[in-house]
């Protein structure tokens, strides 16, 4: 099987196994009369859809907001923290378990705490969001930093280049690949974030985002709505990762074929 | 006699893990000699290399790079280059880029870098693949970069630690008629480690064997520098009767036993 053939069945494939579950999904649903309210089929989560489209409009770019801030300050902050860290074995020891901390502490326990403390919603949530995003950036781009081909690192030394050129030169080239991994996983954890952040938060009004569309449509029982809602964050989160896949092949696809 | 442009005095070396690689080694390298260095797996040729490339520090004895310390290598007429194993090329760079890493490290402007980029690549036979990037070239092609990127700085001791040992023995024939070429004609001083005996006697002017556990010189053979290395001397037998020379002195080499101190 060619390339080209295998990348045209990796579009089709899923696409196909898609539409037979939406047509299983939309079947079982009128065929079996099971009411709207309790599980509604593709076509009523369509019409939800359509007819609250302005709202759930204004719910998707408060979340987009949160997410696209948390993660541009997640990958800014982070590869910070790994090229500082990556200077010496003692600040990487002394530092990373209070990083570890971050990943392994729940950020649904956390948000209440960061609610409470920080006075601006918005800040509040981003905050909450780049706490679940920052770590793969951080982790990843440490591995990549500090995963160099030992030859071409004497290759360096051998030459006296300074230690900016072996970190512009050698360094962060190296850690491209784990770097871009580790953005496209923050991707979808700052939209993870955000979500259980706008939950914790409850925000209404102007700041509403598709986390609080969930909730008041599982207050008012319009299921449709709420699976709506999850329909957008899920189409979201695809977006994000299909933004990320194509800048690593732009900036890796000439030398390295970036990880699917 | 010149004054040498590498010796070493008493050099040793033991890693950290308490392993003797080389018990106490004396070698001067004379100007516009081809010196192979063979023998046994851990005979402690590509440690003697490092050291003396200054990767690796000695633990007793000194070097001098053309009788002063490591500090002046690098300086005019003081270059040296070296040629790893494997290619390593920056996978993210192209040819061109890859080449002119040295350069770039010691700050020469573009202008003046292109030129001697573009001659190295030409004199290694891959004046064609400027823009490609590693992954789409060759074994052979890569390492016929990597000793484009070590001759672009024009060096004065070329140090080589086994380039040809992952090649076919048709690329690595080629490559080593294309290796003499260009260091007989420049009268470019050599050190070359190598497994193949056939490639020390076809490459060298002198082989230095040496012996293991630890690693130390045992013994060296000295071919004419004005034979013409090309495929008449391959299949001369003049390059046998080396060839069989150098298998007895390596035979003895690996059944020596160390008689020095610990």
């Amino acid at each position: 099987m060619n390339a080209r053939h295998m990348a045209r069945l990796t579009l089709i494939a899923p696409t196909l196994v898609g539409l037979c579950t939406l047509g299983v999904w939309e079947a079982a649903c009128r065929l079996l009369s099971i009411p709207s309210y309790l599980f509604p089929a593709p076509s009523d989560i369509a019409a939800s859809l359509h007819a609250n489209w302005p709202m759930l409009l204004h719910a998707l770019g408060s979340t987009l907001q949160v997410t696209l801030v948390s993660l541009l300050v997640s990958v800014a902050l982070g590869t910070a923290i790994a090229v500082v860290l990556v200077q010496h074995k003692l600040l990487q020891v002394s530092f990373m378990p209070y990083v570890i901390i971050l990943q392994v502490t729940p950020i649904a326990a956390v948000a209440p705490l960061i609610i409470v403390l920080v006075k601006t919603t918005g800040v509040a949530l981003v905050l909450c969001s780049t706490l679940i995003a920052i770590f793969p950036v951080i982790s990843n781009t440490l591995i990549g930093l500090g995963a160099v081909d030992p030859g071409l690192e004497a290759y360096f030394r051998m030459h006296k280049a300074t230690r900016m050129q072996t970190l512009l030169r050698l360094r962060i080239p190296s850690a491209l690949p784990m770097f871009m991994a580790g953005v496209r996983i923050a991707s979808g954890l700052a939209l993870v974030g955000a979500v259980v952040a706008e939950f914790v938060a409850g925000t209404g009004g102007n700041s509403a985002g598709l986390a609080y569309e969930i909730l008041q449509s599982g207050f008012q029982m319009d299921i449709p709505r709420m699976f709506a809602a999850l329909f957008l964050i899920t189409v979201t989160g695809l977006v994000l990762h299909g933004g990320m896949t194509t800048i690593e092949r732009l900036l890796l696809g000439r030398w390295m074929r970036p990880a699917t | 006699m010149m004054d040498p442009i590498v010796g070493l005095w008493g050099v040793e070396k033991v890693f950290g893990n308490g392993v003797r690689a080389l018990a106490p080694v004396n070698l001067a390298v004379q100007p516009g000699e081809f010196i192979s260095l063979i023998g046994p797996s851990g005979c402690g040729k590509s440690t003697l290399l490092k050291v003396i490339a200054s990767i690796h520090a000695p633990s007793a004895g000194q070097v001098r790079w053309w009788g002063r310390d490591f500090a002046h290598v690098g300086s005019a007429g003081h270059r040296m280059a070296f040629v790893f194993q494997d290619p390593t090329l920056m996978p993210w760079a192209c040819m061109e880029d890859n080449v002119r890493l040295p350069l770039d490290l010691e700050r020469m402007p573009a202008t003046t870098a292109g030129p001697l980029v573009r001659d190295a690549l030409e004199q290694v036979g891959l004046g064609h693949v400027l823009r490609h990037y590693p992954a789409q070239l060759s074994g052979g092609m890569k390492m016929r970069a990597s000793i484009a990127r070590a001759l672009v700085t024009q060096p004065d001791l070329l140090l080589m630690d086994e380039p040809f040992g992952a090649l076919d023995e048709f690329s690595r024939n080629r490559l080593d008629e294309e290796m003499a070429r260009l260091c007989y004609e420049k009268g470019l001083t050599t050190l070359f480690v190598t497994h193949s005996l056939y490639e020390a006697v076809f490459l060298s002017s002198r082989v230095i064997v040496m012996a293991a556990n630890p690693g130390r010189i045992f013994g060296e053979y000295h071919i004419d520098p004005a034979i013409r290395r090309d495929e008449t001397f391959r299949l001369s037998d003049d390059f046998a009767h080396m060839c069989r020379d150098l298998t007895q002195m390596l035979t003895e080499a690996t059944h020596a036993t160390f008689s020095g101190g610990a």
